[in-house]
């Protein structure tokens, strides 16, 4: 292993000893609430980063994942009467299910084809649950149950978001430096090539939607939790897909820092904005991301850290179909908005 | 094998074999098949007629990482490395095929650098690299997949009379590590006809002549067709 790498793992182990510490002293439940939403986009952003980064699948569909584990988790638990965490593992059942279905489906695409056939799928799903309203309560929307009952809920669900976010870190370190993360970013490159040394594009690229696919299983069941009530179009908004994706690409797709840079900065920026700019935060969004395309390719890590050999792809060909979706999201999207 | 692209015949007919430990030279210019015939061995098209054995089994149809993994390397007419990634890392791209870990890939890989006397570039970054050493680095690469037969698709194409020649040598060392080499050429250079085991030369698909170099060099039909017209490019030709 080589030095650097040491100081990396010293470092993000010694960051999330830090951040567990957190709560001791932030007791604010407001300040709590903006750490709990920064860790649970940086997970999205490095879950989407192992399809949308390192194998360079641009996904603007990832939300159906976060749905999936915001319905599966709360119906399980108000209908059938499980346990709130086997709802949340149920979840993710649901999710896999659905990763494999969508996944078989999309990654046939190639390109802006793939992009709109993810944003597709999640659309689907989201109409389904709208419609569904026997099982769903439709767009009356539903209450959640508690993950974390008691007093301590707002630090309670803030640690599980920085433990999620921990492991989604830990896969994007082992795409770094695994047979399986090499292959990853071959098939991005170039699927031709990535067969040449022996690699089954479609597999490869179904299995890395797994982990991504539960860990924003997770996020969404979390998500869901702590707000207390979900309604099938903000929690399968497309804003959720794209936020997962402008993480990354602003901190550095196709690094392990990246999302959680990307997610830092703009979760806080949207923040401060947020009575200035009120819904324009959406126009924000798609400037923002334009901008990253055209002056930041490898995000800010690619920018800051030259050193950083992993940086995103700067082929134009991927994020020219996430630049049309990103154009079209307000417009997608007028009913979302929490 | 037959391969038909519309009303086009990119190979037609074309048959030919390749003993274990030979380097074999296809010969033909611009448009003649040379990159059709490596798609169809290695997966990348399938044929429309023939057959295609790899160690008497089949492989016709199967896809190209499945032949990739019976033994079958391959380069590219156009180098594609991991730009960002170092030439090491590339080349472990290929040997985590039979390697287990990160670490054995890339003993794997270092040692096939070693063999191709480019060790020196392990830790450059593979998208800095000129049109000579990206050629290695794809041979590097195929060869840590553990292949067994080689086929390096426009050997010499884009470099300098000094690069191809030792590219070319690079091939006539394949057999002692165990490896069969085909490469593909435009023209019938020197170098080719000095190490070659045997050429097969294509012309529009079809199969005009397969023999030993010295042979073809002279069969009236090669002298005829290819020669007659390009004798000075012959002559230019390193
Ligand atoms: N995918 C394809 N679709 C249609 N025609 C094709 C395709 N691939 C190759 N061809 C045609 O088949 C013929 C043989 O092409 P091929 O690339 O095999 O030749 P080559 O010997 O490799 O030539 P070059 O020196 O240009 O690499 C050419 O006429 C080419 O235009
Ligand atoms: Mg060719």
């Amino acid at each position: 292993m080589s030095g650097g790498r040491r100081w990396l793992y010293a470092g993000s182990l010694a960051a999330l000893l830090l951040l567990l510490l957190v709560p001791l002293g932030v007791q604010n439940a407001y300040y709590l609430e903006v750490l709990f939403r920064i860790f649970i986009f940086a997970a999205l952003g490095l879950a989407w980063n192992l399809v949308g980064g390192y194998a360079g699948q641009l996904s603007l569909g990832h939300v159906a994942y976060f749905g999936v584990g915001a319905y599966a988790f709360t119906l399980l638990t108000l209908d059938l009467g499980w346990n709130p965490w086997l709802g949340v593992a149920g979840g993710v059942g649901f999710s896999l299910v659905a990763a494999l279905v969508i996944g078989s489906i999309t990654f046939r695409l190639r390109g802006p084809y793939f992009t709109l056939a993810t944003i597709a799928t999640a659309e689907i799903l989201r109409l389904l649950v709208l419609n569904l309203q026997d099982f769903t309560r439709g767009a009356i929307g539903i209450s959640t149950p508690p993950l974390f009952p008691g007093p301590s809920a707002d630090r309670a669900f803030y640690l599980a978001a920085v433990l999620l976010a921990a492991v989604a870190y830990a896969f994007n370190l082992w795409a770094d430096r695994s047979r399986f993360g090499y292959y990853l970013m071959a098939i991005r490159e170039d699927e031709d090539t990535a067969m040449a040394v022996g690699v089954n594009p479609a597999r490869t690229k179904l299995l890395a939607l797994l982990p991504s696919a539960a860990i924003t299983s997770l996020a969404g069941s979390l998500y869901a939790s702590s707000f207390h009530y979900i309604q099938a179009d903000y929690i399968f908004s497309i804003d959720i897909s794209n936020q997962a994706a402008i993480v990354a690409m602003l901190g550095g797709a196709g690094t392990a820092l990246g999302p959680v840079l990307g997610s830092v900065i703009l979760t806080t920026a949207s923040e401060l904005f947020k009575e200035v700019f009120q819904t324009a935060h959406l126009l924000i969004y798609g400037i923002l991301i334009i901008l990253v395309v055209l002056f930041l390719p490898g995000g800010v890590i690619g920018f800051f850290g030259r050193r950083s050999r992993r940086r995103a792809q700067r082929e134009p060909g991927p994020f020219a179909g996430s630049l049309s979706g990103e154009e079209g999201s307000p417009r997608h999207s007028s009913s979302s908005s929490t | 094998m037959t391969k038909r692209f519309g009303g086009l015949v990119a190979t037609h007919d074309v048959s030919f074999t390749v003993e274990r430990g030979e380097v074999v030279f296809i010969i033909g210019p611009n448009g003649a098949g040379k990159t059709t015939l490596f798609n169809l061995i290695t997966g990348y098209l399938r044929p429309d007629a023939g057959v295609i054995r790899f160690r008497g089994l089949p492989i016709q149809g199967l896809p190209p990482y499945r032949i990739t993994a019976m033994g079958v390397g391959r380069t590219f007419q156009i180098p594609k490395p991991l730009a960002h990634l170092s030439v090491v890392e590339n080349v472990m791209l290929g040997a985590f095929l039979r390697a287990g870990t990160y670490a054995e890939a890339e003993r794997r890989a270092l040692e096939v650098l070693e063999r191709l006397e480019m060790r020196e570039l392990a830790r450059v970054e593979a998208g800095s690299l000129p049109v000579a050493s990206l050629k290695r680095l794809e041979v590097a690469r195929a060869l840590a997949t553990g292949a067994e037969l080689l086929l390096l698709d426009e050997v010499v194409a884009g470099l300098s009379p000094a690069e191809a020649d030792a590219f070319v040598g690079i091939l006539r060392r394949l057999p002692e590590m165990g490896v069969t080499a085909v490469g593909g050429v435009e023209h019938i250079m020197r170098v080719v006809v000095s190490i070659a085991d045997r050429v097969i030369v294509l012309d529009h698909g079809t199969r005009l002549a397969a023999g030993r170099p010295e042979e073809v060099v002279r069969d009236p039909a090669v002298v005829e067709a290819y020669l007659g017209t390009k004798f000075a490019r012959r002559e230019e030709a390193p």
